[in-house]
């Protein structure tokens, strides 16, 4: 009987829900982002000092002659690219994810749920091994291929899971699931016609995700795409709120849930796509931010949302330093490092909804 | 403000549930919508705060068809307590109230005072004020659903859409709700199971039998042994609550009405004893 009140106040107070002031969390995270970028351009093979860094990055932006005999190069044509796009990437990630898991209603989604990331790599295993992508390099030929397979799973996926013109949750799941399936079921046949070790190494190490190819070309699109997201959707953060609560209860609340829905899911297919595109499919990051940003703030998007954002850039540019450094003989490729974190982070999260009931 | 239902036609699922129904919620009056399993009343109710729309006939908000208002502009006068119960993401009791001012809020607009004070007061006015930084998903279901009707007062509606609001709740919580709406004296329009906590609560009811309304009017004149037999398939009497002195409906829980329906459940009865069930108490 004790025992049982003591459970009983416990839970209480686990209850409560303690949530961080957003602010504050946005501006820890963001210092951190600053420091982890010049780490990331800073350390590699050649260790370059911060001040040499962002003397480059100043050099650069305003237009001065690069230095001969600096590191100017290796900073502003290797590193700054590939750690910006490891950040873009991230916080595209992060808004995908918050906004699928309102799309679907279900914290535990992911934007690869909805089978976008299947067509994206069987369009890039097709053209690296059908040999449309230049030697297997991550070059905008092959990006393209990948966002072409994307947006034609985002048709296909529509077709199959709109009744009435909108999108119950459960059915764009499954539909997203089946079709996802069937795709990676395409791309496992196309590995296996890979030519030689070089092309199925290229295979793996995008179906995997990698940031390996970057560089400013391949900058232009996200740097376009992941902003322009974060605006659309914080602009709709209060309409994302309602979805939670209930299709009906959106409706009660002036929000048009159809076409909320319809636009959300175009939204989303698409910056996975460009996402996708860029860096392969990276494992779980869309998964995790969402749901930590959450355990931290509280379910709100206004809050969520650009949170999210720099939360997935921050853990992207974060894992990329451990990719390039770990080993000294070769690169691991991102998702490698993204599933071994990401992995446990799930159980536990499961665990903890399991342990909370109801 | 009042609402005219005139006509009303409405397709579920490929099925038209409710078929000509007409009815009237009197400004600052407690209307009550009964009926049987499936006689529409959800449907119908779902139809005023615009979740579905009738496929012949009107809604009128005021004198003014719904469809010429926008979903936002018809949220600021109409708010919902729909059946469904809430949500698995981490949001805090303040969080699902605030989400009451959804319609009055620009994109990107934060909140201002007038907010703030419309979502403490809702809070205070079902009891939770001291509740504001729980986890929703923490509540019992009698919090959980004050909470939700603090969320429909925080929009500042001028009318209640509320569907079986005393679902699931306990009596005691049940009385507790059914007493803030009455305490509201907004115009309110409400489904309900329970045919006595209707004949307490509504000034009037409209009666729904196979999507169409078939008897309207001040509940005493409405609820009478004829229309439990033709409407409910039971058999009752209503007598003066001795208490209160509304109508009291009396049922007979051991016979529904008709000859052919006790028939049935006589059969029933007999085969259903099986030994697992003593356990249980």
């Amino acid at each position: 009987m004790a025992s049982t009140l003591l459970r009983g106040k416990v839970t209480d107070a686990a209850a409560d829900a303690r949530s961080l002031p957003a602010g504050p969390v946005a501006l820890v995270l963001g210092v951190t982002l600053v420091v982890a970028l010049t780490a990331a351009v800073a350390w590699g093979s050649t260790s370059i000092p911060p001040g040499e860094v962002w003397g480059v990055v100043w050099r650069r932006l305003s237009g001065e002659a690069p230095r001969p005999g600096t590191n100017d190069l290796i900073v502003w044509q290797l590193r700054v690219p590939r750690a910006l796009l490891a950040a873009l990437v991230g916080a595209g990630l992060g808004l995908v994810g918050t906004a699928v898991q309102a799309l679907v209603r279900n914290p535990l989604a992911d934007p690869y749920l909805l089978g976008i990331s299947n067509g994206a790599s069987l369009g890039a295993v097709a053209a690296i091994v059908l040999g449309l992508g230049a030697g297997g390099a991550l070059g905008l030929g092959l990006s393209g291929a990948a966002f072409a397979g994307a947006l034609a799973t985002f048709a296909l996926v529509w077709a199959v899971a709109r009744r009435g013109g909108g999108f119950a949750p459960l059915r764009l799941v499954l539909a997203g699931v089946a079709i996802g399936q069937f795709l990676s079921g395409f791309t496992s046949y196309l590995v296996l016609q890979a030519g030689d070790e070089q092309q199925t190494h290229s295979v793996l190490f995008w179906l995997m995700g990698s940031l390996s190819g970057a560089n400013w070309e391949l900058l232009a699109v996200p740097a376009v795409a992941v902003p322009v997201a974060l605006l659309w959707l914080q602009a709709r953060a209060r309409g994302l709120n309602a979805l939670l609560m209930g299709d009906e209860t959106a409706a009660g609340l002036g929000v048009d849930v159809t076409r909320l829905r319809r636009e959300l899911f175009t939204v989303t297919s698409v910056l996975t796509g460009v996402l996708v595109a860029v860096s392969g499919a990276i494992a779980f990051v869309a998964l995790m931010v969402p749901h930590v940003c959450r355990l931290v703030l509280g379910g709100d998007h206004r809050r969520l949302l650009p949170v999210s954002a720099l939360f997935g850039a921050l853990l992207l540019v974060v894992v990329d330093i451990v990719c390039r450094t770990a080993m000294d003989t070769q690169e691991l490729p991102v998702g490698v490092i993204t599933s071994l974190i990401g992995a446990p982070a799930l159980l536990y999260l499961l665990d903890r909804r399991l342990g909370s009931g109801s | 403000m009042r609402i005219d239902i005139e006509d009303l036609n409405v397709a579920y699922a490929g099925r038209t549930v409710v078929a000509g129904a007409r009815l009237v919620a009197a400004e600052g009056e407690i209307t009550g919508l009964v009926g049987p399993n499936g006689s529409g009343k959800s449907t119908l109710l779902r139809t005023v705060y615009r979740h579905l729309k009738p496929t012949a006939g009107r809604v009128l908000l005021d004198g003014r068809d719904l469809r010429e208002v926008s979903p936002v502009q018809s949220a600021r006068h109409v708010a919902a307590l729909p059946q469904e119960r809430g949500s698995d993401f981490e949001l805090t009791v303040r969080e699902v109230v605030a989400m009451g001012r959804t319609p009055y809020k620009r994109a990107f607009a934060g909140e201002d005072a007038t907010d703030r004070d419309l979502v403490a007061g809702a809070l205070s006015g079902v009891g939770m004020e001291g509740h504001a930084g729980r986890r929703f998903t923490a509540l019992s279901g009698g919090e959980r659903q004050r909470v939700l009707l603090a969320r429909a007062f925080a929009q500042d509606p001028d009318v209640l859409v509320l569907d079986e609001p005393t679902n699931h709740l306990d009596i005691r919580h049940q009385v507790e709700l059914l007493t803030l709406l009455r305490a509201q004296r907004r115009t309110t329009l409400v489904s309900l199971h329970d045919l006595n906590a209707a004949a307490s609560v509504c000034d009037r009811l409209h009666v729904l039998h196979g999507g169409a309304v078939v008897a309207s009017g001040r509940p005493r004149d409405v609820l009478t042994t004829e229309l439990m037999a033709q409407v409910f398939g039971v058999r009752a009497v209503v007598v003066d609550h001795p208490l209160t002195g509304d109508p009291l409906i009396a049922f007979d829980h051991r016979d529904p009405a008709g000859a052919e329906a006790a028939v049935v459940s006589g059969t029933g009865r007999g085969s259903h004893s099986a030994p697992g069930h003593g356990s249980e108490g």
